[in-house]
């Protein structure tokens, strides 16, 4: 009732409408994603990211796998059979206990629905005394990481329907919600008999927000203390307010031009390098996204096994690209547009909203492809046309965010997008030598040489043209401290913070 | 009912400057300053007016002097086709249902009493979902929801007029339809139909603007007034004159509509 | 009685032609439904073939179009609106949680706009031609040039990010209501006044309301009784007329501000092809128009009793 009363009263006087309304004992945190449902599939990034749910496998900054719901974990000789012991005393929100039972129902629940784990060769999940027993058909050395992705979460058994969709969130994290609103918001209280170290902040909210300049304000404002992703110009203005803290972060995303290596005009890589050439990285970079640097390669620097700092970097060089494209037959035509036997090299660019600097990048390719005269039409759409047009054949060229970190080990997004093409990958490309490095550094084989071999390979085929490197961007209120960016995108830290004194 | 003097009243005398000191503009600003509205300089990011840009640069350094001149062809060729498809709709099937009567009118009235329940934007929403462009989907969308009110204008003065002793004498001596709508059907309705006209226009505007603004509308790299907006409004401290551009247009092409139109709608 | 039979063929007609249309939609998106529904379920960095084939074989898209549209009409007419393709809640659950969102902020903008508009304007009235009526001219011109979006848009930039007085965005407490509301509330009220002066204007000329004045009541009294009655006629049929465009700033000020109503759910739908949502959302919304207005007819004929037709 005070609660309720004390805002209103104030809002009606007109008074203090400026001071955050929320307690000091609760931390706001808004960010772009919607809450769809409670079903972790489609949700179980922000349960994750909110320490609502934990999975088996956790993670640090570096990629290293830690120990999370399960203590430690073993292969056999054959890479055929892991074990997963599972931490004791572990309680979910509804009191029951985190038994093997529980684990491998929820394991059972989310390899049924779409994501990485259901692609994994998984020939029995099964429980054992204190522990997990998964066989495989085929050795995964990376299962582990698997287990880190978020749709891999264990809620109790409770928590499923009969259809094993979820209806409620019954993690085992550090907090626990009291309230779910999708597709807007949930708030949760710190969970007593959590595991770990009790979280400092006892409450915590998330609001979802899509709007990057709506979240600006809301930091700016100080309407929300924990504010994900913003976009560039905002960046560059919350930066010089005091009363918010701006980190930003690299993170193993890339921003990059999908190219159909069938399309009768880009099915050379010299065709395709031109194109690379003609992309001013360094002036897209600081002018539009606000980085420091654009992309010289397909992995960023936070990838560390796979980022190759040996290679050539990729280059800006327009005379190059119009001297590469001379050689494969094009000369310009009347309208400065290249044409060659009557075909005028023009494309389509497909693009997506979701992320604000997709189409404002677009817009920039648009005019530096049209300096060496190739003419771009942009569609920015829904996000589905890409993997859709990849599927029919139609696809031109995309223009996407990629995220290498699906699971905390690039192998899965290698596999899926480049062994040898993906929905989010290439297309329309064959190369059997990249084929065969993924497969044995998926089976835990490989060297630190093949995953070198593998980035010069992208390199100098460019199946997909890299653009940059995306950075995280974090506005935190003054006065809180310990916010760190998790670059795997799977925990918003918020048991770390504290208020200062 | 509205009628029409010689002389103007001054709102919409002044409506009518506006306006077409924004179409004036719109069609000539470019001829006076040449110049291409999607050309970028990212060096000229946000940079101020110089004499290739008049009105200062974007944040991707496209000149919004040109854009905002394009703009404001866009919507107003969008809006007055849009107005002019619904107005002749309305006008065939508002005379049709005032001298045919019966079900015919029953039905057309049933079907425009429900149109008018259901909210304008979200039958554009809806139209621009299933048409693949966007422009012809708005042009299709915006039509659906403004002949309502063309047809409504229409059923009713030329109910009133066919039942005048002038049009009956008129039918009585053998005149043909066309010639009774131009001699005494047409005089009567013109006045309504320019307002609605202005109202529709204004409308469609509007809803091109706003969904544009809600990043549903027009796309990326359309110059578009909502979209303008949206895309300036992060950088609001740093170029306020930017966003202020295609706010201040806006206000004004609005503005000019609906002094021209005159009167209360409702 | 003759007003309720005419609202309930509108009602009909409102959901046929809703039917008719979000079939309609659903039968010819560009591109195929399943990948859309799929990129609006799991977001774009998940949406790849598995994802839209598990969509596809849940929802059974495809199919003959006839008995596909008998069905769908058919489940409408029992109100049974299915569930959404995203969140895979009932469509109905979700829209009556949205609704009361909406509501609120809907009501609080009439309210505001009521307290705003014809006071002003029966002060305008009792005095035409003076200066407070031709003020309010201008600014009334003015404010119906600005779409409510412009509004919101003007209103974030003062008040929340040069004043710092208001929150930009959020939803929740007393003060997130404000700016939301006062962009649809000023729109309203430029109107609202302009009528409420006419209306008091005109009856203010009327030999009656002299006559009132000359038996000795006194001026309070005579605008009690004889003015304030006669200008709620005009205002009611207003606010009837003005629920679509008053739904229409709902549905683009809540996507602007993440208000969690029906208008941003509405948006959202669409843009995911969430086609049951669009069904639900707008037939609420088509409803409740026709609702609102068979209230006001009612009411109308009993504040005057003359004007029953």
């Amino acid at each position: 009732m005070i609660q309720l009363k004390r805002p209103l009263i104030a809002a009606l006087l007109g008074l203090s409408l400026g001071t955050p309304a929320l307690a000091d004992s609760m931390i706001g945190v808004a960010a772009p994603f919607e809450i769809q449902s409670p079903d972790p599939s489609t949700t179980g990034h922000i349960f994750t990211n909110m320490g609502i749910a934990e999975t088996l496998v956790d993670a640090d900054p570096q990629g290293r796998l830690l120990p999370g719901l399960a203590t430690e974990w073993d292969t056999s000789e054959d890479g055929l059979t892991w074990r997963f012991t599972l931490r004791e005393n572990v309680s979910f929100h509804d009191g029951s206990p985190m038994t093997p039972a529980a684990v491998v129902n929820a394991l059972e629940i989310a390899r049924a629905k779409p994501g990485p784990i259901s692609g994994l060769p998984v020939a029995a999940i099964t429980a054992d005394h204190d522990a997990v027993v998964i066989t495989l058909t085929e050795p995964r050395a990376a299962l582990p990481a698997f287990l880190a992705e978020s749709r891999t979460q264990i809620l109790a058994p409770a928590a499923y329907g009969p259809d094993g969709q979820a209806v409620a969130v019954i993690g085992t994290g550090p907090y626990r919600i009291t309230d779910l609103t999708p597709p807007l918001s949930l708030r949760a209280t710190a969970f007593a008999d959590y595991w770990g170290a009790q979280p400092h902040v006892p409450d915590v909210s998330y609001t979802a927000v899509s709007r990057a300049e709506t979240r600006a304000l809301m930091a700016e404002s100080g309407d929300a203390d924990f504010v994900f992703n913003l976009d560039p110009a905002s960046v560059t203005r919350l930066s010089q307010s005091e009363a918010v803290q701006v980190i930003s972060v690299a993170i193993p995303r890339t921003l990059l031009l999908k190219v159909n290596a069938a399309h009768p005009f880009l099915n050379t890589p010299e065709a395709r390098q031109a194109l690379s050439l003609a992309i001013d990285r360094a002036g897209l970079a600081q002018a539009v996204l606000r980085y420091p640097e654009g992309a010289d390669q397909l992995f960023p620097p936070a990838i560390g096994s796979w980022h190759n700092a040996g290679m050539d970097p990729l280059q800006y060089d327009v005379a190059a690209a119009q001297a590469l494209l001379a050689q494969q037959g094009w000369a310009p035509g009347a309208d400065g547009i290249l044409a060659r036997d009557g075909q005028r090299f023009a494309l389509t660019l497909t693009t997506y909203p979701d992320r604000p600097e997709l189409p404002l990048v677009a817009a920039v390719l648009e005019q530096q492809f049209r300096t060496i005269g190739v003419e771009l039409t942009i569609n920015s759409t829904n996000s589905s046309e890409i993997p859709a047009g990849h599927q029919a054949g139609t696809l031109e060229l995309g223009l996407l965010a990629r995220n290498f970190a699906l699971i905390p080990e690039p192998i899965g997004t290698i596999l899926s997008d480049y062994a040898p093409t993906g929905d989010w990958g290439a297309m329309g490309w064959d190369n059997p030598e990249i084929v065969a490095l993924a497969q044995a550094i998926a089976r835990g084989e490989g060297t630190d040489a093949d995953r070198a071999r593998v980035s010069a390979i992208l390199q100098t085929e460019l199946p997909v043209i890299p653009i940059a490197w995306y950075q995280q961007t974090l506005a935190v209120k003054a006065g809180i401290d310990g916010a760190v960016i998790d670059p795997w995108e799977r925990n918003f830290g918020l048991a770390r913070l504290r208020f200062t004194e | 009912m509205t009628t029409f003097s010689n002389t103007l009243p001054p709102g919409r005398a002044i409506g009518a400057v506006v306006l077409a000191l924004m179409l004036g503009f719109a069609l000539v600003g470019p001829l006076l300053v040449p110049g291409d509205p999607f050309a970028q300089s990212l060096m000229k990011s946000l940079a101020g007016p110089d004499s290739g840009a008049p009105f200062g640069y974007d944040h991707l350094g496209r000149s919004l002097w040109h854009r905002l001149a394009h703009a404001l062809r866009l919507s107003p060729a969008i809006a007055l086709a849009a107005v002019v498809t619904a107005g002749a709709a309305g006008l065939v099937l508002g005379t049709l249902a005032a001298a045919r009567g019966g079900w015919v009118e029953r039905l057309l009235m049933i079907l425009a009493d429900a149109l008018m329940a259901l909210p304008g934007l979200l039958l554009v929403l809806i139209v621009l979902a299933i048409m693949p462009g966007t422009a012809m989907g708005f042009w299709a969308g915006l039509s659906l929801v403004l002949w309502v009110e063309f047809f409504r204008l229409t059923r009713a003065a030329t109910r009133s007029t066919l039942a005048s002793p002038a049009v009956q004498a008129a039918r009585l001596l053998g005149f043909r339809w066309p010639y009774v709508f131009r001699t005494h059907l047409w005089p009567e309705i013109a006045p309504l139909m320019l307002t609605a006209a202005a109202f529709g226009t204004a409308t469609a505007i509007m809803g091109i603007a706003a969904l544009g603004f809600v990043s549903v509308g027009m796309r990326a790299p359309t110059p578009e007034l909502g979209l303008m907006m949206v895309e300036l409004l992060p950088y609001w401290r740093e170029a306020p004159m930017a966003l202020l551009t295609p706010v201040l247009a806006t206000f004004a092409l609005l503005l000019g509509l609906t002094l021209l139109a005159g009167g209360q709608k409702a | 009685m003759n007003i309720l039979i005419s609202r309930l063929v509108q009602a009909a007609t409102v959901a046929v032609l809703v039917g008719a249309a979000t079939f309609a939609m659903m039968r010819s998106l560009p591109g195929d439904a399943a990948w859309r529904i799929a990129a609006g379920r799991y977001g774009y960095d998940n949406v790849n073939t598995a994802a839209a084939d598990a969509v596809r074989a849940e929802l059974g898209l495809g199919g003959h179009w006839f008995p596909a549209f008998t069905q769908w009409m058919g489940d409408l007419l029992r109100f049974d609106f299915g569930v959404s393709l995203v969140s895979g809640q009932p469509v109905i659950a979700e829209i009556t949680h949205q609704l009361g969102a909406s509501l609120w902020l809907a009501l609080t903008a009439v309210g505001l706009s009521l307290l705003i508009g014809p006071p002003l304007g029966v002060l305008a009235g009792l005095r035409p031609g003076g200066a407070l009526d031709r003020g309010l001219l201008v600014v009334s011109a003015a404010l119906k040039a600005i779409p409510q979006f412009l509004m919101a848009l003007i209103l974030i930039l003062v008040l929340s990010v040069q004043l710092g007085w208001l929150p930009a965005a959020g939803h929740g407490q007393a003060r997130h209501f404000i700016l939301p509301a006062l962009a649809l509330a000023l729109g309203l009220a430029a109107v609202n006044a302009r009528i409420a002066r006419d209306a008091m204007a005109s009856i203010a000329a009327m030999p009656f309301y002299h006559f009132a004045q000359w038996k000795g009541l006194s001026r309070r009294q005579v605008l009690w009784r004889h003015g304030l009655r006669n200008v709620s006629v005009p205002l009611l049929t207003y606010l009837g007329l003005q629920f679509v465009t008053l739904v229409e700033g709902v549905v683009v000020i809540e996507s602007i501000v993440g208000w969690p109503g029906i208008g941003h759910a509405l948006v959202h739908a669409v843009f995911a092809r969430d086609v049951p949502m669009v069904q639900g959302t707008a037939l609420m919304l088509g409803l409740g128009f026709v609702l609102v207005n068979a209230l006001i007819d009612l009411a109308v004929t009993r504040i005057d009793p003359r004007g029953a037709r």
